[in-house]
């Protein structure tokens, strides 16, 4: 177990050191005019070839990233040169905000998903039909057609809760859940169609097999038999199903995050990206790609503690 | 020379009155509320003003301000040397009074001697000297505003001298912008005033509350030198890029004020938020090359003509715009003083005229003519290519990415754009446009009269509006561009919690223009 989890974490460093390289070589050949953007339209020639010495834009590719990755190692991200805020300060304030929209909606997403594809399993039926078209819908509507839908309906008409998220430093429960409560639902109802099919199925299938049968013929509850042997075997499914709706998740928030004008992760990705801030858009993609490094891992060690057979691969 | 009212800005003092009043009566059938700082001692400070904000200080240092949007939360914080009021007429701030010497390359200011910064530095002519200083060496959006300034001689402790390589007629106005604001000396010099401004200005910035990219929080300055500007015990910026998202902030009373587009207008209007609009942008195209050297046809001014010609101004402005806007064929605003009423009718639509012209310069079969197409430009760009076509121009729009739109049109990778571009005052426009170190005159067209009316412009003082005129009409006859119309700026406030004034030259409202509705 112990190796395993060591040979995963090298791997992952691998692979964020490679997602580092690819993204800076990215954001390198489409950085020609972030100076004439720093120093606006009223701005000479000289100033933006000043500017441009300043950021270190004139330097080669390979002294670039060095520079930064030398001064990443030591923790050391930069600031944004759009706003003057230090990397790390920006992500440490608004990494909570992010993770915790999407581990609420993992969490909705898991208990709701795994409630109706049970019910449609065991019942079959008109339920069944009824969850396989429900889930079809609710996997047709996107995400943000949905939050614009809610903020229109139950924040700017009914008032239930604000439009525009009221999360700031230092603010209170309240203000945390009725900022996120449109977000979470909005985030959550495309993966909850989606993984209440893909459970629904894992479960048949189990109910399918032999030992059931077995099970059954022995007397033993069909209640049990649902929730000690069947849902466990089903589980391994739901949660790698339930690992890929997380990191779908992150790139949802993106969207929904603006629409909700939610400080997260996904708002600042998006302005950074489209601005040219390489510093912050560093910062973003290396943690990103750390949370969903670590939510591998989780679920692998979860999957294993769940099915010794998992562990040996 | 110093403050006071020339007769153009007593015109515009009227006109803003009489647009405000117009606007307040069209806006809310509720009687609008009274204006309140007009009663001393009655004025009760309001709590808390929200507003929506939609750009951000890439840094909090003074040297990096910037003018439109952006020096709104800059003048929480900061005060300006010279205060410019609504209407634009330049009034004491920190500076009590100014004035040049004769050959206009030595501004005196005298300066205010009871300031003091909010780490509890005083405010003084030394101040001034490293404001200055500090200004010019930080390379920032504005940098050029000071680019004359060679040297600030502190005469005494209330007493400043900026002296100037050449004349520059507006100096003054800068003063009161970007260039105007003051720092404390001991924090400008620290890389912590990139995130935390330490200014003598009305408020005070909360460090705790304010979040880059999300919201900004100010609190009153208690001992602010004067009180009346301090109108709020505290403001909050959010910053909001969506429009959707404002539009919903203020519907639903999170905001007090913010800027919309005229495409969302009526939603606000109807949840019955007040109109303050004003106008600030011109929108059209440049024709750049006008030397020829990428699309030879341009170099011939019957064709610059004949496609002013072809734009059906009206129709557009409608189609796009809903109306909200002036049609205007010059680059030059109302409020400044380069601005001729009559120019605005010199290119009516006339396609005929337009075919006639080309085929004069020998285009009567037509030619081809690239401009770069970014996101925004959806609903104009085909009418554009349509009324070319009539006149048998091929429009061909290049898709650009928009962090390179600006950097491509300067570096002259066009030979005409369609663009958004600030309306300011003549000098600003002047040299954002038209001299050869203009960012969008990306050919360096020049003619040896044209630079000798600049020159002119730069001498002339408190005549130099005269001059600007005479650059205005040279432009405008030689069609180096091609305007469409100046584009309404739709802000709105909630009638309930604030009273808001527009600001001359300026999309949002400086921050001294807000007050408490007063009970």
């Amino acid at each position: 177990m112990v190796s395993f989890t060591l040979r995963r974490l090298g791997a992952g460093v691998v692979l964020l050191i490679a997602i580092s390289i690819l993204t800076y070589s990215i954001l390198f050949f489409s950085s020609a005019n972030i100076a004439r953007n720093l120093v606006g339209d009223q701005a000479t020639e000289e100033q933006v070839a000043l500017k441009e010495q300043q950021l270190g834009l004139d330097q080669p590719f390979l002294s670039r990233f060095a520079d930064w990755f030398m001064s990443a190692l030591s923790g050391d991200f930069g600031r944004s040169w759009f706003t003057s805020e230090p990397v790390a300060v920006a992500i440490a304030n608004r990494l909570p905000i992010t993770l915790t929209l999407v581990a609420v909606a993992i969490l909705l997403t898991a208990i709701v998903s795994t409630l109706i594809g049970m019910l449609a399993a065991v019942k079959r039926g008109w339920m069944d039909r009824a969850v396989q078209v429900g889930a079809v819908i609710g996997y047709a509507a996107p995400g943000f057609v949905l939050a614009v839908l809610f903020v229109t309906l139950f924040a700017v008409q009914l008032r239930l809760v604000p439009p525009v998220s009221t999360i700031s430093p230092g603010a209170g429960a309240a203000a945390w859940f009725t900022s996120l409560l449109l977000p979470v639902i909005a985030l959550a109802i495309n993966a909850v169609a989606s993984s209440a099919q893909q459970l629904r199925s894992a479960i048949i299938k189990q109910l399918e097999r032999d030992y059931v049968r077995t099970l059954r013929s022995r007397g033993i509850a069909e209640r049990e038999i649902l929730f000690r042997h069947v849902l466990r075997s089903a589980a391994p499914a739901g949660l790698t199903i339930l690992s890929l709706q997380f990191i779908g998740m992150l790139g949802g928030a993106v969207i929904v995050e603006q629409i909700f004008a939610l400080p997260g992760i996904g708002s600042l990705a998006v302005t950074a990206t489209s601005a040219g801030d390489i510093p912050v858009v560093m910062g973003v993609v290396l943690f990103t790609v750390i949370i969903v490094i670590v939510v591998n891992l989780l679920v692998d060690l979860v999957n294993g503690w769940l099915n010794p057979k998992v562990r040996v691969s | 020379m110093t403050f006071g009212i020339t007769p153009r800005r007593a015109a515009g003092v009227a006109l803003t009155l009489a647009a405000g009043l117009l606007l307040t009566a069209c806006a809310s059938a509720e009687p609008s509320p009274s204006g309140s700082t007009d009663e001393p001692g009655e004025f009760v400070r309001g709590e808390t003003l929200r507003l929506g904000i939609l750009q951000e200080p890439l840094s909090w240092d003074p040297s990096q301000a910037h003018v439109g949007h952006l020096l709104q939360p800059y003048q929480a914080v900061y005060d300006t040397l010279i205060m410019r009021e609504p209407d634009g007429t330049l009034s004491p701030m920190l500076a009590t009074e100014w004035s040049y010497n004769e050959d206009l390359t030595e501004l005196t200011l005298e300066l205010r001697d009871d300031v003091t910064f909010s780490d509890g530095e005083a405010f003084d002519a030394e101040a001034v000297k490293v404001n200055v200083e500090n200004f010019k060496a930080g390379n920032g959006r504005q940098a050029a505003q000071l680019a004359d300034v060679e040297a600030v001689e502190v005469v005494d402790a209330d007493t400043v001298v900026l002296e100037l390589t050449q004349p520059n007629p507006a100096l003054e106005y800068y003063l009161s912008q970007a260039a105007g604001l003051m720092g404390s000396p001991a924090a400008i010099a620290t890389e912590g005033i990139a995130t935390l401004p330490v200014g003598s200005g009305p408020y005070v910035m909360e460090a705790a509350g304010s979040v880059p990219g999300s919201q900004y929080v100010f609190t009153a300055n208690e001992s602010y030198w004067n009180p009346e500007l301090v109108k709020f015990n505290r403001v909050e910026m959010k910053v909001l890029v969506d429009v959707t998202a404002r539009v919903n902030a203020l519907v639903s009373g999170q905001i007090d004020a913010t800027i919309v587009d005229a495409r969302t207008a009526g939603q606000v209007e109807a949840a019955g938020k007040t109109l303050s609009a004003n106008q600030v942008d011109w929108t059209g195209l440049m024709l750049l090359d006008r030397d020829g050297t990428l699309a030879p046809a341009l170099a011939d001014v019957r064709v610059r003509q004949a496609i002013n010609y072809a734009l059906d101004r009206e129709t557009m402005l409608e189609q796009v715009q809903l109306g909200a806007g002036t049609v205007t064929h010059q680059v030059f605003g109302p409020e400044s003083g380069a601005y001729i009423d009559e120019l605005d009718e010199r290119y009516p639509y006339d396609p005929e005229k337009a075919r006639e012209l080309l085929d004069e310069a020998g285009y009567g079969d037509g030619f081809e003519l690239t401009i770069p197409t970014f996101p925004g430009l959806e609903s104009i760009v085909p009418l554009l290519t349509q009324q070319f076509a009539d006149v048998g121009i091929t429009l061909v729009a290049e898709s650009v990415p928009p962090q390179n739109i600006v950097a491509d049109i300067a570096g002259g990778k066009f030979p005409a754009a369609y663009f958004f571009l600030f309306q300011g005052e003549p000098w600003v426009a002047i040299n954002q446009l038209i001299s050869t170190e203009a960012t969008y005159n990306a050919f360096d067209s020049m003619t040896p009269e044209l630079q000798e009316l600049i020159d002119e412009v730069r001498i002339s003082g408190a005549e130099s509006d005269d001059a600007a005129k005479k650059i205005n009409e040279y432009v405008t006859e030689e069609a180096w561009f091609a305007p469409l119309y100046r584009l309404d700026q739709i802000y709105f406030y909630d009638p309930n919690t604030i009273t808001s004034v527009p600001q001359t030259q300026q999309a949002v409202p400086s921050i001294y223009n807000y007050s408490p509705v007063q009970k």
